[in-house]
């Protein structure tokens, strides 16, 4: 956001380039050369991260995109300290992250509210532990679950509400206690498009007032370039990182008619261009009699 | 008629919701009512009423049981070796579980150990705390305790076991510890093993303590059921068993009631028929 004006201008940058203008103050999360080797009785050792290094800097909004396997769920993991990394170092505001992360907040794949918990429940679980007063922590969930067009709905348990307001409520309920880092994994995944873009642009509008850092993991070129103001491409297995695209468009953004801003098209076709490499490189892997 | 629309399932769903739970109310009342009527006509003319009794006798030996005062004082007997050993065992059982969930090294060192002990039939234990306890009702009151613990104990270890551990490192995650993570979170996940648990047990506690009361006491239900069984009073011993009948229906119902307020988040959608 409040990034110096020339590095608006630059379309692209390389992996290390973008390294280098950073210096590690910026950096809210440092990942660096981190290695993560499942074991598994039937298939063994299983490679899924190896040797990444990244550096997610305050305030910006960061996309994660891979093929299907690359290890993106499990990068957001280890950022979040659910699961220990094999080699290597993760920073969180320079300090080494051992054991889970209270300081992130973590959008998982599924929505995982807690079934037994009303939403508006589960939209304040995050402030019980936390010093809000009672009034405060009333108001906070009253606001968000407004924010995200949920009211009415307080009282109802997750099983009562639809996959897409289930969704609005996993990520309101991440965003209540105001972690500075929001840590997103394939949030809008199983949305229709006409639901997608209006959360899409709802983030967008709390993400410009919060000024939280927020990590995104998606599988969507198109969300990947329309919310960030960086792109990370990940390779597929073991998971590294391939490239980190600057995206040069202006904010605010409208989400509905994307593909007509500035930049949008020039930054899609250069991350496809990458990506598709990265698709080629998996089907040839995956199915060599196919020629 | 009802076998009918049972099958179809779409006259039935056109029917008010009232109507088909008053025929189903009245049709069951007939079954059971036909059965009595039935019970009452073979005493005396196809089969010996001191084996099977009749409604007619049962209904006056515990009209005069209750008078004696006999029945109350039994009954008090048998709910209190129930009432003092099912809570214990069902909290004992149930803090075990959640213990050995949360802590592997206990659940490596005991997990083996509990197994075995729960390889010994239940009942072979009675006379053992018997011996131990006495014939009053601290032996029965030991037996119940041992088997609701360990119901509860395996249905609240398996349910620690299942559940699914993402809700509680996200609850971590969002600063959850201690007392609010154990309330909030585990519990409520695993708490439909924990009613599956206490369930399974009412009937088997109430059957352990009447086993207890058969091989050695001097009251109880158990003890009164075995008593007229011995000199063939029939109706009485019915008068027993209708008295054990009620305490099982009582216990159910309290713990169904329980269950439908703490589960209410699992329950509330269930109203929503894909039957249509
Ligand atoms: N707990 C685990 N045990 C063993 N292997 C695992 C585990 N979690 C992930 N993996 C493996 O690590 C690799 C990366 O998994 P991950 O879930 O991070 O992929 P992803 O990039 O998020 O994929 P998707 O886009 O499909 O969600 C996969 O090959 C997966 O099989
Ligand atoms: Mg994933």
């Amino acid at each position: 956001m409040q990034e110096p004006e020339g590095k608006r201008s630059e379309q692209t940058i390389t992996r290390e380039a973008a390294e280098q203008p950073e210096s590690s103050e910026h950096l809210v999360i440092q990942v660096e050369n981190v290695s993560k080797v499942f074991h598994t009785r039937k298939q063994g050792r299983m490679v899924a991260l190896e040797d990444l290094t990244l550096g997610v800097p305050y305030g910006k909004f960061v996309t994660v995109v891979g093929p299907s396997g690359c290890g993106k769920s499990t990068l957001l993991k280890l950022i979040a300290g659910l699961i220990p990394v094999s080699a290597g170092r993760i920073l969180y505001q320079g300090v080494e992250v051992r054991g889970l992360s209270t300081k992130v907040g973590y959008v998982p794949q599924e929505s995982k509210l807690f079934p037994w918990l009303t939403l508006e429940e589960n939209v304040g679980f995050g402030l019980e532990s936390r010093n809000y007063t009672r009034q405060e922590r009333e108001r906070r969930v009253r606001d968000y679950i407004k924010l995200a067009g949920l009211t009415g709905f307080e009282k109802h348990y997750p099983a009562q509400l639809s996959g897409g307001m289930s969704k609005r409520a996993s990520i309101i309920r991440a965003l209540a206690y105001d972690p500075p880092v929001i840590l997103m994994d394939e949030p809008f995944g199983p949305l229709d498009a006409q639901t997608r873009m209006i959360l899409q642009d709802e983030l967008l509008k709390i993400w410009k007032k919060r000024q939280q850092t927020i990590l995104f993991v998606t599988h969507d070129l198109v969300e990947a370039v329309a919310l960030a103001d960086r792109v990370v491409v990940m390779s597929h297995r073991p998971g590294r990182i391939k490239d980190i695209l600057e995206v040069p468009m202006a904010r605010p953004r409208n989400i509905f008619e994307i593909h007509r801003q500035d930049g949008f098209e020039e930054t899609y076709a250069h991350l496809w261009s990458i990506f598709r490499h990265e698709l080629e490189i998996k089907f040839e892997e995956e199915d060599p009699e196919v020629e | 008629m009802m076998a009918e629309s049972d099958e179809v399932g779409v006259s039935e769903a056109s029917w008010p919701y009232w109507t088909r739970s008053l025929w189903i109310n009245l049709l069951r009342i007939g079954v059971v009512g036909g059965f009595f009527l039935l019970w009452e006509m073979a005493a005396g003319r196809w089969i010996e009423p001191f084996l099977i009794s009749s409604p007619s006798r049962i209904f006056s030996s515990f009209i005069a049981n209750i008078q004696s005062g006999t029945l109350i004082g039994h009954t008090w007997v048998t709910l209190q070796e129930i009432g003092i050993g099912f809570p214990l065992g069902a909290i004992s059982g149930i803090s075990a579980g959640y213990l050995f969930g949360r802590s592997r090294t206990l659940a490596e060192i005991f997990e083996p150990i509990i197994i075995a002990l729960y390889g010994v039939p239940r009942t072979a234990l009675a006379p053992l705390f018997i011996v131990w306890l006495g014939i009053g009702i601290w032996s029965k009151v030991g037996v119940v305790l041992l088997l609701t613990f360990f119901l509860n104990f395996f249905n609240t270890y398996a349910g620690m076991k299942q559940m699914d551990r993402e809700y509680i490192d996200l609850a971590r995650l969002m600063g959850a510890k201690g007392h609010t993570l154990t309330f909030r979170v585990i519990l409520p996940a695993v708490s439909p093993y924990i009613f599956t648990g206490l369930k399974t047990s009412i009937p088997f506690s109430v059957i352990v303590a009447v086993v207890g009361e058969f091989i050695a006491s001097t009251e109880g239900i158990g003890f009164f059921i075995r008593l007229s069984a011995g000199i063939f009073r029939t109706a009485d011993v019915f008068v027993g068993i209708i008295v054990l009948m009620s305490m099982v229906i009582f216990m159910n119902t309290i713990a169904g009631l329980i269950e439908r307020r703490v589960l209410q988040w699992q329950t509330q959608t269930e109203h929503v028929r894909i039957q249509g």
